[in-house]
């Protein structure tokens, strides 16, 4: 991990509020693996506002450019600064931060579902089950239309993929979960791996528990260092004994076993 | 002082402790220092304290445990840590691997706790610059800043710990009762070296959406630039009563802000918040004030220390 500075080779905005910005880095596509995470300082300089740094999985690398790229959704301060950022302008990061996801062994069959901008890191995670010859089906859900431009990132990676939106906008009309319920006889082999609002990861939780299907989830919280200093963005984890511990996020995750996590 | 030290214009003294130069890593903002020794050298460091070790694990407050406000951050960590005795079997050598001017900071709920663990301290006493009192954390349910509230307690946990300790001892006190020379009094009578000022102030936010505080403790300390004026202020008021030398700490970004603390009468400061936006902010800061030093012609940083009341006389 390194403090760098990453020209913006392209800044592009895929919907009102949902961009992609593409990073010169070859430091980042030669060290980062999928599931990991950049803290992006989001302020000018020498301002403190917004103070810290905002974590975002990587969501593709271009290793023949040495490019890789953040996709977001503007929520606060720290998102808008960065809408508002142009190719040629400079990004400082600090990364590659935490685990990553490593492909558990004797898994063939991976399925992936994201809801909202948790589709962002299962992206390069598909791309890197793929690429290791293993068979992926990903599922996506949305409130509307906003990701209706990244269907055309998704498509380049895999075809087959499900889409979901609550209001029918885009892809079929409904929910992920009630999907993943009504499949699951199909998926009992799949390895699963879901990051997305907390909501749809306790109802996944609730679908999987006492079946016997593996399920992994990418955990975010807010956080400030990003390297286990600050212990300020911990979850609460059971363990198969029972006991529940703290655990952060940016260097004991982001990935956990779903099963293990209180969301209490 | 050594040859070395006195020659690179930047040693200060803080009673018995000696610093090559006058950057400290705050205590909770650093951990023990070893991942930010992968951004920098931890080595080039004044001091690094660690985060406060406790008798026995604690498992901290619950989530969430930060939250940012205007240029500001709020922690309620609650001192999670695995307790000294892991401390001390598996990260300190580490810390002395990497050359650290090790200041170990420490947190008992009571005096009996601060003097249990000065006693497991004392086996590895000369591998450490010195030991931090943590009396003033806001996040604990039993003890931390209601110390300060307690001024004879203070005089108290810091004897118990002199008596056992040869090191160097340092009170991190609140600002949070409005009796910081009180308490720094006590401190300098128990027989503390320096005091540690200032520790984050008592504060909350609220989501006016759910209705909920930000924060699963609901009440956490405030970090960042948005204290600095007011940690200032405490340094500058409780330097010019010459009773203890003061480490200066509260939103310093930078090596301007640096200076300043050492101008208003800190012998030395401490970079907390900074870390988590600028991993090597502490390399940062030693080579501005080293350059602000040779612009100015200036041969000695403590010629700079309190120069604000020793030009212009104490004016509050």
């Amino acid at each position: 991990m390194k403090v760098q500075k990453g020209e913006i080779v392209a800044a592009r905005k895929y919907s009102e509020n949902l961009y992609k910005l593409e990073i010169f880095s070859p430091y980042i596509c030669k060290n980062a693996r999928p599931a990991q995470f950049v803290n992006v300082r989001c302020a000018g300089f020498e301002s403190n506002d917004p103070l810290l740094r905002r974590p975002f999985c990587i969501y593709e690398i271009d290793k023949k450019f040495n490019v890789f790229s953040i996709l977001f959704i503007v929520k606060g301060k720290g998102t808008a600064y960065m809408a508002n950022l142009e190719k040629g302008e400079i990004l400082d990061f600090v990364g590659p931060l935490g685990n990553g996801f490593n492909i558990p062994e004797n898994k063939n069959k991976f399925l992936l579902l994201g809801g909202g901008i948790g589709v962002a890191p299962l992206c390069l995670i598909a791309q890197n089950l793929i690429e290791n010859n293993k068979t992926v089906h990903f599922v996506a859900g949305f409130k509307d239309e906003t990701f209706y431009v990244w269907e055309r990132d998704l498509i380049k990676i895999l075809r087959d993929y499900r889409i979901f939106s609550e209001n029918g906008a885009f892809g079929e009309k409904g929910l992920p979960s009630e999907y993943i319920y009504n499949s699951l006889d199909t998926f009992k082999e799949y390895q699963f791996l879901v990051c997305g609002p907390l909501e749809m990861l306790k109802n996944i939780q609730s679908i999987l528990r006492g079946r016997k299907i593996n399920a992994l989830a990418l955990m975010e919280e807010k956080m400030a260092c990003g390297i286990g200093t600050c212990m300020g963005c911990v979850l609460r984890i059971k363990n198969k004994n029972g006991d529940i511990q703290y655990k952060k996020i940016c260097t004991d995750g982001p990935v956990f076993d779903l099963m293990e996590v209180c969301f209490d | 002082m050594t040859d070395f030290f006195q020659n690179s214009g930047l040693a200060v003294k803080l009673g018995g402790i000696i610093l090559k130069n006058p950057v400290i890593a705050c205590s909770g903002t650093f951990a023990s220092g070893l991942e930010y020794n992968e951004f920098y050298n931890i080595s080039i460091l004044g001091a690094v304290t660690t985060k406060s070790m406790s008798l026995a694990p604690m498992q901290g407050n619950p989530p969430p445990r930060i939250c940012e406000t205007a240029s500001g951050m709020l922690n309620s960590i609650g001192l999670q840590n695995e307790g000294i005795d892991y401390f001390l079997e598996n990260e300190l050598p580490r810390m002395v691997e990497a050359g650290a001017a090790i200041i170990v900071s420490i947190f008992g709920k009571d005096a009996d706790e601060f003097t249990k663990i000065a006693s497991k301290i004392k086996t590895y006493e000369k591998e450490i610059l010195a030991v931090e009192l943590n009396l003033s954390c806001p996040n604990v349910e039993k003890g931390g800043m209601a110390f300060c509230a307690l001024p004879d307690e203070i005089n108290r946990i810091v004897s118990l710990t002199r008596n056992i300790l040869k090191t160097g001892i340092i009170a991190k006190l609140s600002s949070n009762f409005n009796n910081i020379p009180e308490a720094a009094s006590k401190a300098a009578k128990g027989g503390a070296d320096a005091v540690s000022i200032i520790n984050t102030i008592a504060a909350t936010a609220f989501d006016i959406n759910t209705f909920k505080p930000r924060l699963g403790n609901i009440t956490g300390g405030l970090s960042g630039p948005a204290i600095k004026p007011i940690a200032l202020l405490k340094v500058y008021e409780l330097a010019k009563e010459n009773i203890i030398p003061v480490i200066g700490m509260g939103g310093i970004m930078n090596w301007e802000d640096a200076i300043e603390f050492i101008i208003a009468g800190a012998c030395a400061i401490g970079i907390g918040t900074a870390n988590f936006i600028n991993p090597d902010c502490g390399r940062k800061i030693i080579d501005g004030i080293n350059d602000y030093m040779r612009r100015r012609n200036i041969n000695d940083i403590n010629i700079l220390r309190g120069i604000v009341f020793k030009n212009s006389g104490a004016i509050i």
